[in-house]
């Protein structure tokens, strides 16, 4: 009965999640409506529906989906190089006094060499191809996941450790059973902090020097001064991170939740 | 030397002079100074004392968390050097058990260090979560389980690997009043079973009057060493309005009323 009660308990909720998020994305679009209409009066600040409209026009002449595939690939794979390096790295600084002095000093350094100001070496060294932007992606991932994740392996309370080695676990036990799952919760916070990161610089490197992705749509638009095209581009750069924060925030929670009320 | 129990040979646990000074940037510290005391094999030794008399730093040395910086620790006659699982810890807090893992697996969790195959872990685990009185429950996460049941899941972690002895932190140091008093009844009776050796640390005269067979009541710190020890020879389970257990009970509280006084 308590279970049953728990169960609908969290099914309101995630009702009521919904259905604020339908809400608040009604509300934004009315007030913007208003704005447009009303206030600024013109053609530079066009209406949501126009702008919806041409969405729509560009969906089904196929131009959209290119565009947001060819960023989002981008993003996936340089989002997951960067991880692939960050989270060892991240583990080994934590877990280790000599690496740690040995590269935080390196992770101080490049965190504050934002990637947007990478661009200009990234294009030098591998051109305007897909290596340059998966390059950049990977870069202004891998700080931000090395950072939490070695963060993490700090926090590990010291008696989870002590009572692995009292129930016998030697140095390798401690670290994969305990020190490892203890940290996943800060690795995927990380992780989602860096995919903001990504969305950040994908379009900035995409503006510069791309021949396709959402970056270049918005730089083209502007070119021909397609001004609902630029909206196009920013609404659905909005959605789509919208929709990747939900789903990390839906992973973490799927696998991390239950033992971190934080997140 | 003081209190070591005749014919050293039986001794399961064999502490000798032992000192723990500690080095910081404000100084040294010394936690413990002189410290001895022999524990026969299935023995309940409550070590009793204000808070700061270097109780804690007696069980951590033994447990092998830190190494004396005098005398000498032994277990079956060999010195403790590091952690093992010979001896099971129960902690203070509940920080120790592993979010990520159900209450059956924690309890599992030296099973599985030791390479057990999941069928006899599971059957393992479940005969010690009956044990603690907690059937059913072994499915849900710790964050699930209120503090008392939490102290449970630990007991249980450290029964299931069957070590040497059981070393008990103030375990129920951070429960109400009467979960506390449930939890002592349930440990005294777990203790019959298990014929486990326990040293068991705590700043409780009743809760040392009502579990040990021996009390060490520690002179307070720096450098906290026993003062006494008080045989409890009373039948469990043990009648704490009887007048045998008040008398027990009184006479730990005028050996240890002088280190409360004094002690803040």
């Amino acid at each position: 009965m308590a279970l049953f009660m728990m169960r609908s308990t969290v099914r309101i909720d995630r009702l009521t999640t919904i259905g604020g998020y339908i809400a608040g994305f009604a509300l934004l679009f009315l007030i913007w409506h208003l704005a447009a209409v009303y206030l600024v009066k013109s053609t530079l600040f066009p209406p949501p529906m126009p702008v919806l409209e041409r969405g729509w026009m560009l969906i089904e002449d196929g131009i959209l989906q290119e565009q947001i595939i060819a960023s989002l690939r981008r993003i996936a794979q340089g989002f997951l190089l960067g991880s692939a390096i960050g989270i060892p790295v991240g583990l080994a600084i934590g877990s280790f006094k000599p690496v740690r002095w040995l590269l935080e000093p390196w992770t101080e350094f490049f965190r504050f060499i934002p990637a947007v100001a990478m661009i200009t070496v990234s294009v030098i060294w591998f051109g305007i191809g897909e290596e340059s932007k998966v390059f950049l992606i990977a870069y202004t991932t891998i700080f931000v996941v090395i950072i939490s994740t070695a963060a993490g392996v700090g926090a590990v309370g010291r008696d989870k450790i002590r009572a692995a080695q009292c129930l016998g676990a030697n140095r390798w036990q401690v670290f994969g059973l305990v020190a490892l799952p203890a940290t996943v919760p800060y690795i995927l916070t990380g992780m989602r902090l860096a995919m903001s990161n990504a969305f950040v610089t994908i379009v900035a490197a995409e503006l510069i020097a791309s021949n396709d992705g959402l970056g270049k749509m918005l730089w083209d638009a502007r070119l021909f001064m397609q001004i609902e095209d630029i909206f196009v581009a920013l609404v659905a750069l909005g959605l789509l991170g919208f929709a990747t924060d939900r789903s990390f925030r839906f992973l973490i929670r799927a696998f991390a939740g239950r033992f971190n009320a934080t997140v | 030397m003081g209190f070591v129990t005749q014919g050293a040979d039986v001794a399961l646990v064999s502490l000798q002079g032992v000192g723990k000074t500690f080095s910081g940037r404000t100084g040294a510290w010394e936690a413990v100074r002189d410290f001895s005391l022999d524990m026969a094999e299935g023995e309940f030794f409550c070590l009793l004392g204000t808070s700061g008399c270097g109780k804690t730093t007696v069980l951590n040395m033994v447990a092998g968390f830190e190494a004396p910086t005098a005398g000498r620790i032994l277990l079956d006659g060999a010195p403790v050097e590091r952690p093992g699982a010979d001896r099971g810890v129960v902690f203070q807090g509940h920080d120790s058990l592993y979010d990520w893992l159900t209450a059956l697996d924690n309890i599992g969790f030296g099973l599985r260090l030791r390479g057990m195959g999941k069928a006899e872990r599971r059957a393992k685990a479940e005969h010690f979560l009956r044990m603690v009185g907690l059937t059913g429950q072994g499915a849900k996460h710790p964050s699930e389980l209120s503090g008392g049941m939490k102290q449970r899941i630990q007991i249980a972690r450290a029964l299931a690997n069957d070590p040497r002895m059981l070393l008990m932190d103030e375990p129920f140091g951070a429960l109400d009043a009467m979960t506390r008093a449930v939890l002592q009844g349930e440990l005294s009776r777990i203790w019959a079973e298990t014929k486990k050796t326990v040293l068991f640390i705590t700043h409780d005269i009743e809760e040392a009057c009502a579990l040990a067979t021996r009390i060490g009541v520690m002179r307070r710190g720096p450098g906290g060493t026993l003062k006494a020890i008080v045989p409890v020879d009373l039948p469990f389970p043990r009648e704490r309005t009887s007048d045998e257990f008040m008398r027990v009970f009184r006479e730990v509280h005028g050996l240890i009323h002088d280190e409360i006084h004094g002690a803040h």
